[in-house]
């Protein structure tokens, strides 16, 4: 091993991608952008159509008898009553959110104690429709509540009948929990591993198939430099520039959950202890090296940057469905097998840790494991790298 | 100096280099005439240590290619035909520093190469530009600066001005000559026989992995009587007919 070689090699290939626009804006601007653009519109406009509606709820009352239940509406806030003369049209036509069509008899039939049909008329492919049918059905429940109180009241029975059990919450956990964190402790390890794969792809195609495309391998190996180095020189390359995109990825979905707590159930900022960092940062190498290691031999074994591409999607699909298998997992009771098997056993550690459940068995085990896939995948790298029917497979 | 000793090369059954031996003396420089396919690159791959022989073995300049062939590469400077193979986004100084010191030299003697080769092929005016937008013959100048830097004492040439226009192409056989003069061991493969012819002090004929003829120019010519574009395809044909 030639560490001087090998940083040679490193650096010089760190210095060409990133004078490679496309690689800064494909491999960091775009994940790094992505997903706090994505999200930010999509919460933009879902809380502009929920603000719309609640501010301004326009709906229509068909109510011939004049009845308690449409004063019980005009009553309330940011009511806007429009005259229609055809409820469904206007519904459709987007005039109104909703129309409520209430009986002649409906006070009557309210005073001797029967049910009332009330008809709601909106329209489900529109989300405005929607949340205005759901107001509407939450003032009717309201509404419904006094009426069975007052009945109640009337034959002198308690309300209380009605609940014969009230539930109380007493949650168990180190922390205050929320649904955000829940959401972000089946996202994140998903998200990590498939970041971690896809990110050293385009510089692992680009170091291996890449040179072959472009003739510059030939030259390279003609150099006093061993193939040895020339390979770790790149591997750690590939394995910079994948981590480069993993941190830009994560930190686009981190912002996306600070920026739009909305469509992540709520507020998801998460203080992770420093021991969970490691381990995350840890893990993360873990698969980005493995992967690199991985990609690269695939590369070189292509003919040219297109095969490569094509070669590696599958590699990738396999991580990714390793990754994908742990997403419903529940962390308090994980089978010992999955912890033997490659991937599974690094999405299961990380969930298990963003759920502030460090089990040393598992850690080590998992990164024991982790040793043994980065030395078979650099082997690997190794054995196709000094392969002539690879090397000169044109 | 170059010693070629038995060398050979199987590919899957099929012989691409069958038990040749030859020798290039130092400011020598000696064609390697072939047909496509004949071995002429597989040779020079197996004396560049790309490739290892399945048989027999070469000295440069006494390191032997087989048992040290990190030496051996330390002593060659290998120059390509077709695409020369350089990095679009680093400069040309870059992409000739990254060959220096992948030859292990260190910056001080690899900036003063450097400096040496940009005015020797006069190179000054692009040398810290990207080679991207470079001009075919601008490319071939760093090419060959890049094959040089570590002062190679053996030349390995395979096909060098394929696909150039002819200013171009005289640069490599300046190039070439330039080498010979500086004492280095040179081996020329070319398909072009008034290149050869110009530039080699003696040529091997090699057909289907073997040397049918290794001799010089003159004597070939005196013992076929002909020219050598008619020598080398009574050689080759009349191999083929047998």
């Amino acid at each position: 091993m030639n560490f001087k070689i090998m940083s040679v090699v490193f650096k010089k290939e760190i210095k060409d991608m990133f004078r490679d626009k496309k690689t800064i804006i494909l491999g960091i601007l775009i994940p790094l952008l992505i997903f706090p653009v994505m999200y930010g519109f999509m919460g933009k406009s879902m809380e502009d159509s929920q603000e719309k509606v609640q501010k301004n709820l326009k709906i229509a009352i068909k109510d011939e008898g004049n009845s308690s239940f449409n004063e019980y509406i005009k009553s309330q806030e940011n009511i806007t009553i429009i005259k229609s003369q055809d409820l469904k049209k206007d519904v459709q036509d987007g005039k109104i959110y909703a129309g409520i069509e209430i009986p002649k008899d409906f006070d009557d039939s309210i005073k001797n104690d029967k049910q009332v049909e009330l008809k709601i008329v909106y329209d489900d492919a529109s989300q405005n429709s929607s949340m205005a049918m759901d107001i509407i059905k939450s003032m009717a429940d309201t509404y419904s509540k006094g009426v069975v109180k007052e009945r109640l009241i009337k034959m002198g029975v308690d309300e209380s009948i009605l609940t014969p059990m009230v539930i109380k919450e007493d949650i168990v956990a180190k922390e205050k929990t929320n649904v955000g964190r829940m959401i972000l402790s089946m996202m994140l390890p998903l998200f990590l591993i498939i970041y971690s794969i896809s990110s050293p792809m385009a510089a692992a195609t680009d170091l291996g198939a890449g040179e072959k495309e472009r003739g510059t391998l030939e030259p390279l190996l003609t150099t006093k430099a061993s193939r040895m180095n020339l390979l770790f020189g790149k591997f750690f390359a590939i394995t910079l520039m994948g981590l480069i995109g993993t941190i830009a990825s994560i930190t686009g979905l981190l912002i996306s959950f600070k920026t739009s707590p909305s469509l992540f159930g709520g507020d998801a900022s998460v203080v992770f202890p420093a021991k969970t960092l490691i381990i995350i940062a840890a893990l993360t190498i873990f698969v980005t090296m493995i992967f690199g290691a991985l990609e690269l031999s695939v590369s070189i074994y292509a003919r040219s940057f297109k095969e490569a591409q094509t070669y590696l999607s599958p590699l990738s699909i396999v991580g990714m469905a390793a990754a994908f298998s742990t997403y419903m997992i529940d962390v308090k009771d994980i089978s010992p097998v999955y912890l033997n098997i490659p991937i599974v056993n690094i999405s299961v550690v990380l969930k298990e840790i963003i759920n502030g459940i460090y089990n040393p068995m598992h850690i080590i085990l998992t990164f024991v494991w982790s040793g043994v896939y980065i030395t078979i995948s650099i082997l690997f790298a190794r054995y196709m790298f000094s392969k002539e029917e690879v090397i000169f497979r044109t | 100096m170059i010693e070629i000793k038995n060398l050979s090369k199987e590919f899957k059954n099929i012989k691409a280099v069958d038990d040749i031996s030859f020798k290039v003396s130092n400011g020598e420089i000696v064609g390697l005439l072939g047909e496509n396919g004949a071995g002429k690159t597989t040779t020079l791959r197996m004396i560049a240590t790309m490739l290892k022989p399945t048989g027999g073995t070469a000295a440069i300049n006494g390191f032997d290619l087989v048992k040290e062939p990190d030496m051996v590469r330390s002593q060659i400077g290998i120059l390509f035909g077709g695409e020369v193979g350089l990095y679009d986004r680093l400069t040309a100084r870059e992409n000739i520093k990254y060959f220096a010191d992948l030859n292990n030299m260190d910056d001080k003697e690899a900036d003063k190469n450097i400096k040496e080769l940009t005015e020797l092929l006069g190179m000054e005016e692009f040398i810290d530009r990207r080679v991207g937008k470079f001009s075919r013959g601008m490319k071939q100048k760093v090419a060959i600066a890049r094959s040089i830097v570590h002062k190679p004492s053996v030349m390995l040439f395979d096909e060098p001005t394929i696909g150039l226009d002819v200013t171009s192409s005289v640069i490599v056989q300046d190039f070439i000559l330039s080498c010979k003069k500086n004492n280095r061991a040179i081996i020329f493969s070319s398909h072009s026989m008034q290149e050869v012819e110009k530039l080699c002090d003696r040529i091997v004929i090699i057909h289907k992995g073997k040397i049918i003829e290794d001799s010089t120019i003159e004597d070939l010519k005196e013992k076929y009587s002909g020219n050598l574009e008619e020598v080398f395809v009574r050689l080759v044909g009349g191999k083929d007919e047998l």
